[in-house]
């Protein structure tokens, strides 16, 4: 078997949508000034690379037209490299990854950058003509807005407003902690605006928020329910682009290996808990990897909600110190297309930063479903 | 002067008047700096002017009438930005009433100002002559006084004083500015003290605050006998002053009576209460305050409306007192001041002294009756004026009441004997003059009003809800002339009668009024009615008769321009959806409000709100968009603020236009209906693609969300479904066409079943009654 390695993980600053930097900023520009970042930074032969594997949850409008092959041709890669857009909603990205791993392994290609990008000022989700089947809208909740399955999580875990606000505070305060302590600024490619300005930083962080402020907030989906915008990831602007090769390439051209990865995992669920997905989807990494829960050192779960998180975090009994080390969604934010290969790329930096074995990367998916990745440091 | 040369204009002074003034400048689409002093601290030197246009932002009613309008107020100060003057073509003062300091600016402004610039004081106090002491001859020629009343949007008096120095063309240019720009009516008035509206306006508030204390007379009593029997607002005069601010009361007695000769009656009825100068200082200071003459008690988290009892000074329950009665209640001024007991007593104390000055400052203040009227009317809402309500009760009849009660006669009062004070001569309206002899009441150029047709004229047709009327060059109007011009089958056997005879004899229809609104929509009394007896069959012919007449109209093969104003609701919108083009008043507030009451648009409202958001090229294509985004707007009943927010809700097209000044809007709508005369085809029949049953299905899904949210009622997602499978095309699919036809018939079904549900019948039942949407 074909060992796949991450050599390299950089991401475009996340910024609110509509009120962001990014609001005026096409996603397939954004995407391809990632790119070249991660060409640049990690020294990658431009020619070598197979394939743009660019995971996008509403690939349309700005979004649409295969972005990935445009994205290529923006980012003046040469004309062989080639270019998939891949959509799993939340899980794009992810399995932007797991897609270059199975070619890699399957001698398919050498290197992929394996990216993700969401727009979300720019192309609203949902898209701009959702049109649900009707006869399965009426039989399933596969259409059931994200804030109502999230609401369903809280209720069936029992969790209450003042727990998930809890948890919310500290993804903001990690954040908080990580930009001073400049932990985003190696993975970070600047975008400059077309007047000129640097845009280098977060704009999603609010750190310093406390519980009181988020108690204030008015409940964002259920009128008898516990989530807020404060206890939701918001909805953000932002591109991620990660290095996927085999070890051997990495080997011969002299690219700095982040991490190897161990096992992959698919699992659906039901649509309206789909913040769950994680669970199962961690499970069967976990087994395929031959580990347990215990050997994970690093978890980067996706901060979709924190009802879901804090499901996700009780029933795969994941312990508080290992989880989201610099913030996660719920601070950074989630750029839908974009996520899954943040919290992979992330989890591989930190394994190098932390000096730790294993990670778990895992999230949860619109429609009913959970991902998962899981890393052992090179 | 319709190329008026005022293209950028500074207000400097960014209080009330001053922020008001600027974003009437703004909200006319002329770009204004707005310029105040250096604020006491902190680092923002422009923090005065800034802060006043964030907090205009979130005022209510918006002094804006849209976003666009603010970002065309530039802010600065006095320090930094008086250079900037220098763009300007017109510079409007609004600073504080203190004589140095105006002039002191002034002085300024002479060193930086482009001559021929036109400079005004918005001052409400200060004798023009005054005010240009000490400047060049140049200066005083550019100079003149612009009195706008608060606030500037909506209050549509400006008084306008020029000083003997003034330049007529200064002046006139800024006439010209200020009425069709800012919609403003001027009205000349002369340099004297408080001008006219103010003057009348603080001598009537005096009088009925005297009355009520001398008489003994409570304050529901004096709003009752005050208010509506004499034409003026029904918050009557205590509700009024409550409103303006009790502590306004001394700063406007010490303003007047200090510029007045000791003679004038004004200074001799001028007094303070004992009781309202403790409700000053203990904070009741009206609706702004902890109360003032009334008060809404929330003690016990009840809402009890208290009334203050002038003797007591204590706060009881407010009382319906019920006192006027007969023709005194219905307009009849002479029976009102006839009449026995307190009624007559106060409504006599209140309008024999009023009226008298109010003839008494003719011509010191303004050269005719006619400003005097105007001034009351605009500046007070006063349904008559002064001399309109002399006339009612008869100038002799009020000679021989003054003299009985030794108020002097005032000279043109004497003067017009036994006749009135206006008249109609030769199909024209006339006015009373100093010289003994009657003139015409000129209208401005660009000024055409129904009311004056109809002295000229008769109808060409009409019945118990609409008129047909010539309004010369081959156009004729269509007036609504139900109670608020409520719609129904009357209306539109009109349209469809009038069709065939616009299509011989005429070139182009205008649907127009003078009503207080435009239309609030059809006759809800009638249509409950009809429900009630359960008149199925009626109630749908309706719906029919009401599409079919709007789509002849829309069909007709001439122009046909609508022009609203106000209130243009539920199908007072729809017939503007339909027409061909729409002249808007600035103050017009129109939506399809149709789901308040439980039912969705009838008259074609859903399919033509579709075809404007289909066109909007700024929209994303697909089958969705425009259904969503209509179904967001139908669904939760958006009202536009203004016309301009009309445009952006997409109830107007782009190319409509909008005319700031009411008094211009017939004259406006029927050019903009000869302009379309030549070459006039009828639209083409749209044809629209829809989603079919996946897009309900995607509508619905929001609308579960919402009604999760708690932000939609039981009853509300049922009337959306029924909203969403109109807008979605019903059963179709997203490769057919569906025709303007059987848009209509699924707007009719639609309709009909909503209007069997009881919960709809409950909804126009509370509407009805109570004015407001019954949340079930």
């Amino acid at each position: 078997m074909v060992d796949v390695v991450i050599a390299g993980y950089v991401r475009s600053p996340f910024h609110p949508a509509y009120r962001g930097a990014f609001a005026r900023v096409r996603p397939d520009d954004l995407a391809a000034n990632t790119i070249r970042g991660l060409i640049d930074r990690t020294g990658v032969k431009a020619e070598d690379i197979e394939d743009i594997v660019m995971g996008c949850a509403f690939p349309e409008g700005e979004q649409g037209f295969n972005i990935a092959r445009l994205v290529g041709l923006l980012a003046d890669l040469p004309l062989s490299v080639g270019g998939i857009t891949m959509n799993r909603f939340c899980g794009s990205s992810m399995s932007s990854i797991h897609y270059a791993a199975g070619q890699i392994a399957m001698g398919a290609g050498d290197v992929f950058i394996a990216a993700g990008v969401e727009g979300m000022s720019r192309v609203p989700m949902t898209g701009f003509n959702p049109m649900p089947n009707p006869a399965l809208a009426a039989k399933s909740a596969a259409y059931l807005g994200m804030g109502d399955t999230a609401e369903n999580v809280a209720k069936k875990y029992s969790l209450t407003r003042a727990e998930q606000e809890a948890f919310a505070v500290k993804s903001q305060n990690k954040a908080g902690e990580a930009m001073k302590n400049g932990s985003f600024t190696d993975e970070i490619v600047p975008y400059t605006l077309p007047d000129g300005t640097v845009i280098d930083t977060d704009g999603t962080p609010r750190p310093g928020t406390t519980t009181e402020d988020l108690a204030g907030l008015k409940l964002a989906f259920d009128a008898e329910g516990t989530v807020t915008a404060g206890t939701s990831s918001p909805l953000t602007d932002g591109a991620v682009a990660v290095l996927v090769c085999s070890a051997d390439y990495a080997a011969k051209n002299g690219l700095k290996v982040m991490a190897k990865i161990k096992s992959m995992a698919i699992s659906g669920c039901a649509p309206e808990i789909m913040g769950i997905g994680p669970v199962e989807a961690s499970k069967k990494a976990l087994k395929r990897a031959g580990l347990t829960m215990d050997d994970i050192d690093i978890v980067e779960l996706n901060e979709a909600f924190a009802s879901q998180s804090l499901a996700c975090i009780a029933d795969l009994g994941i312990p508080e110190e290992k989880i989201n080390l610099d913030g996660g969604a719920i601070a950074i934010g989630h750029p839908l297309g974009a996520t899954g290969a943040r919290i992979v790329g992330k989890a591989a930096s930190l394994l190098q930063r932390e000096g730790k074995t294993y990670s778990l990367s895992t999230q949860c998916i619109g429609g009913g479903q959970g991902i998962a990745t899981i890393l052992e440091k090179a | 002067m319709a190329n008026n040369t005022i293209k950028k204009v500074c207000v400097i002074g960014a209080g009330t008047m001053g922020a008001g003034i600027a974003a009437q400048v703004a909200n006319a689409g002329i770009p204004v700096l707005l310029l105040d002093i250096l604020p006491k601290e902190g680092d923002n030197r422009n923090a005065v002017a800034e802060g006043a246009v964030a907090k205009m932002l979130k005022t209510e009613p918006a002094p804006f009438m849209g976003k666009r309008a603010a970002k065309l107020v530039e802010t600065g100060n006095i320090e930094d930005h008086l250079g900037k003057v220098a763009e300007c073509d017109w510079v409007v003062e609004a600073i504080i009433e203190r004589l140095d300091i105006k002039q002191d600016l002034y002085a300024k402004l002479e060193a930086v100002r482009t001559p021929g610039t036109a400079v005004s004081s918005n001052t409400s106090t200060i004798p023009l002559a005054q005010l240009t002491d000490g400047r060049s001859d140049a200066f005083k020629q550019d100079f003149l006084i612009t009195h706008f009343f608060n606030p500037p949007r909506y209050m549509r008096l400006i008084e306008i004083v020029a000083g003997p120095h003034s330049n007529a063309e200064t002046v006139a240019r800024v006439s010209d500015f200020v009425d069709r720009k800012l919609g403003k009516s001027v009205v000349d008035a002369e340099d004297s003290p408080g001008f006219i509206a103010n003057r009348v306006g603080t001598f009537w508030i005096q009088a009925s605050v005297n009355a009520a204390f001398d008489l003994g007379v409570t304050v529901e009593e004096a709003d009752e006998i005050g208010g509506r029997p004499m034409g003026v607002p029904k918050t009557g005069i205590f509700g009024l002053i409550d409103l303006i601010g009790i502590d306004l009361m001394p700063h406007l007695m010490k303003s007047l009576t200090s510029t007045l000769p000791a003679d004038d009656p004004y200074v001799k009825i001028a007094r303070s209460e004992k009781l309202i100068e403790d409700m000053i200082e203990t904070g009741y200071t009206g609706r702004k305050g902890l109360g003032g003459f009334y008060r809404i008690n929330r003690e016990g988290g009840g809402k009890v409306m208290e009334s203050k009892d002038l003797k007591s000074g204590e706060y009881r329950a407010a009382a319906r007192p019920g006192l006027v009665r007969g023709p005194a209640a219905k307009g009849d001024l002479g029976a009102l001041i006839e009449a026995p007991g307190k009624v007559g007593a106060y409504a006599w104390a209140v309008l024999g002294p009023t009226l008298a000055y109010a003839a008494s400052i003719v011509p010191e203040a303004t050269k005719s009756v006619v400003g005097v009227d105007d001034a009351m009317k605009l500046g007070y809402n006063w349904k008559m004026g002064p001399f309109e309500m002399i006339d009612r009760i008869g100038a002799a009849k009020l000679r021989e009441k003054l003299e009985a009660s030794d108020i002097p006669v005032p000279a043109i009062l004497q003067q017009v004997g036994d006749q009135t004070f206006y008249r109609i001569e030769n199909g024209k309206r006339q006015y009373f003059g100093t010289d003994g002899a009657y003139h015409d009441v000129e209208r401005a150029e660009g000024v055409l009003l129904l009311e004056d047709i109809k002295l000229a004229s008769e109808p060409l047709m009409k019945n118990s809800s609409a008129a047909l009327w010539d309004v010369g060059d081959g156009v004729v109007a269509l007036e609504f002339t139900g109670k608020m011009n409520a719609l129904d089958g009357e209306v539109m056997k009109l349209i469809q009668k009038a069709i065939p005879l616009v299509k011989s004899d005429y070139k182009a229809l205008v649907v127009y009024n003078e009503g207080s609104n435009f239309s609030a929509g059809a006759n809800l009394g009638l249509a409950l009615f009809a429900l009630n007896i359960a008149a199925w069959s009626e109630v749908e012919k309706s719906i029919r008769g009401g599409q079919d007449a709007y789509k002849a109209l829309k069909y007709a093969p001439f122009p046909v321009v609508s022009a609203p104003f106000g209130l243009a609701l539920g199908g007072g919108c729809e017939i503007l959806l339909n027409s061909d083009a729409i002249q808007a008043h600035a103050e017009t507030y129109t939506g399809l409000v149709e789901t308040g009451v439980g039912i969705i648009p009838g008259w074609g409202g859903c399919g033509e709100m579709l075809s404007r958001w289909a066109d909007n090229p700024r929209q994303p294509k697909g089958p969705m968009p425009a259904v969503s985004k209509v179904f967001e707007i139908v669904s939760t009943a958006t009202v536009a603020k203004s016309a301009a927010e009309a445009k952006d809700v997409g109830f107007l097209r782009h190319t409509d236009q909008i005319t700031m000044n009411r008094d211009r809007l017939l004259h406006d709508a029927k050019q903009r209906a000869l302009a379309m005369v030549d070459g006039y085809e009828a639209p083409e029949k749209p044809e629209y693609r829809l989603p079919g049953p996946t897009g309900k299905a995607a509508l619905d899904l929001a609308v579960d969300s919402f009604h999760k949210q708690g932000k939609a009622t039981d009853h509300d997602v049922t009337v959306a479904g029924e909203l969403a499978y109109v807008l979605s095309g019903g059963d179709t699919d997203m490769i057919d066409t569906v025709t303007e036809a059987q848009m209509l018939k699924l707007e009719v079904e639609a309709f009909m079943r909503l209007a069997r549900n009881p919960k709809s019948q409950a909804r126009v039942e509370h509407m009805l009654e109570t004015g407001k949407p019954l949340r079930n």
